[in-house]
C-alpha cells in the first residue's frame, strides 16, 4: 500500500504570515484602516499559521514549530490587544505596544541566525523583517514617521515569504523547482 | 398713568435680566489655558487608546466638547478630518483645501504648527458654535501619538476677538513649563 502523501504546513503558515503583514502596511502606509487588519491577523495571521506552526512538530522542522507558532501568536495578541482597547480591556498605550515590539524584534534576532542555516530566501525574509521590526520599535519611541518607512519595507517582507509559499506550491505542482529559494548563508 | 410708568419699568427691568441672563459668562467661555489643557489631554488619550478613540472625538454630547469650543482630529499625511464633534459632514473627508473666508488654508497652517514640538497656535475664521456667524478663532493644534499611524493631530479653539498670538504664546511657554507643569 502507497504511503499516504502529506501537505507541508510551511505552505499555510507562510501564506497567512505573508497576508496579514501585507494587509497591516497596507494601514501602515495609510492606504486602508484597522478593520480588516484585527479580523485577518486573527483568522489568518494567528489561527491559521498557529495550527500550521503546531503541525510542523510532526515533520521534525522545529524552525517552523517555533517561527509559525510564534508569530501566530503575536498576530492572535496583537489583534485582541487592539480588540481590548476598543473596549478598555488591559489598554495597551503607544509605548505598551513599542514594548511588545520589542519583545518580538528580540525573538526574530534569534530565529534570523537560524533562517541563514535554511536557504537565501529565508535569510533575506527573516533580514527584512528583522529590519521592518527595528524601523516600528523607532516609530513607537520617538520617530512615528518611520511607521510609514516600515510599511513599505515590510510589504516586501511579506512578498518574499510569499515567494517561498509559491516555491513549495510550485515544486509540488510542476514536479521541478520553478522559484529557487538558493543555498543557506550559513554552510 | 402711574400704573402705566409702573408696568414700563417693570417691562424694562425684565428685558435687561433677559438680556444679561444670555450674555455668555467667563464660565461659559473656553480661554487659552483650558484650550491647551484639552487639547493635551486628547493627545494623551490617543496615546493610551489608540485608533479605538477615534470614534469618541465624534460625540457631539462628549467629553471633548465643552463650554464653547470642542477637540477635532485630523491626518495630515492621509489629508483627512478623521472626527469632528459638530461637522459630521467634514469626517472622512479631505481637509487640505479648506479655507477660511480671507483665503487662508487652515489646515495647512495646522499642520504645521502642530509639528512644533510645543505645538502651536492658528488664527483664522470659523463658524462660533450656536452663533452662526464666523468668528475670529484661534485654535492649538498638537501631534498625537497612536500605533501605527503617522501624522495625526487634535486640535481645538478659542473664540477671541482681542488676544493676540504673542500672548497665546506666553500662555503656551507657561503651560509647557516643566517645573510648574510637569510632562503630561
Amino acid at each position: 500500500m502507497a504511503e499516504q502523501k502529506l501537505g507541508n504546513p510551511a505552505v499555510v503558515g507562510l501564506a497567512g504570515f505573508g497576508l496579514t503583514t501585507m494587509v497591516l502596511q497596507f494601514h501602515n502606509v495609510g492606504w486602508m484602516g484597522l478593520g480588516p487588519v484585527v479580523w485577518l491577523g486573527l483568522i489568518f495571521g494567528g489561527l491559521a499559521q498557529m495550527i500550521a506552526g503546531l503541525q510542523e512538530m510532526k515533520t521534525g522542522n522545529n524552525f517552523g514549530y517555533c517561527a509559525f507558532t510564534g508569530y501566530g501568536c503575536f498576530w492572535i495578541a496583537l489583534t485582541l490587544l487592539l480588540v481590548g482597547n476598543h473596549y478598555n480591556i488591559y489598554i495597551s498605550s503607544k509605548t505598551d505596544v513599542g514594548w511588545f515590539l520589542v519583545a518580538w524584534t528580540l525573538f526574530t534576532v534569534i530565529l534570523w541566525v537560524g533562517a541563514m542555516r535554511v536557504s537565501s530566501a529565508l535569510a533575506i525574509t527573516f533580514t527584512l523583517l528583522l529590519i521592518g521590526f527595528i524601523l516600528l520599535d523607532l516609530a513607537h519611541f520617538g520617530y512615528p514617521d518611520l511607521t510609514v518607512v516600515a510599511g513599505y519595507e515590510l510589504m516586501v517582507t511579506a512578498a518574499m515569504a510569499w515567494y517561498i509559499m509559491a516555491h513549495i506550491i510550485y515544486a509540488d505542482l510542476f514536479g521541478r523547482d520553478v522559484l529557487p529559494v538558493g543555498k543557506p548563508w550559513i554552510g | 398713568m402711574k400704573l402705566a410708568r409702573t408696568i414700563g419699568w417693570a417691562g424694562l427691568a425684565f428685558a435687561c435680566g433677559a438680556a444679561f441672563a444670555a450674555m455668555p459668562t467667563e464660565t461659559d467661555v473656553a480661554n487659552a489655558e483650558d484650550v491647551v489643557n484639552k487639547v493635551r489631554a486628547a493627545a494623551r488619550y490617543l496615546h493610551d487608546k489608540g485608533a479605538s478613540a477615534y470614534a469618541d472625538f465624534n460625540q457631539k454630547d462628549g467629553r471633548w466638547v465643552w463650554k464653547d469650543s470642542y477637540v477635532f482630529v485630523y491626518d495630515c499625511r492621509k489629508d483627512r478630518m478623521i472626527a469632528h464633534p459638530l461637522r459630521p459632514d467634514l469626517v472622512g473627508k479631505p481637509i487640505m483645501q479648506i479655507t477660511d473666508n480671507s483665503g487662508k488654508y487652515i489646515f495647512k497652517d495646522l499642520c504645521k504648527a502642530g509639528n512644533e514640538p510645543r505645538g502651536g497656535w492658528v488664527e483664522y475664521s470659523w463658524p462660533k458654535p450656536g452663533a452662526g456667524r464666523l468668528s475670529r478663532k484661534v485654535s492649538y493644534a498638537t501631534a498625537a501619538d497612536i500605533s501605527f499611524a503617522a501624522g495625526i493631530q487634535v486640535s481645538a479653539g478659542i473664540y477671541d476677538e482681542g488676544i493676540t498670538l504673542p500672548e497665546l504664546s506666553k500662555v503656551l511657554e507657561r503651560l509647557s513649563d516643566p517645573a510648574k507643569y510637569p510632562a503630561l
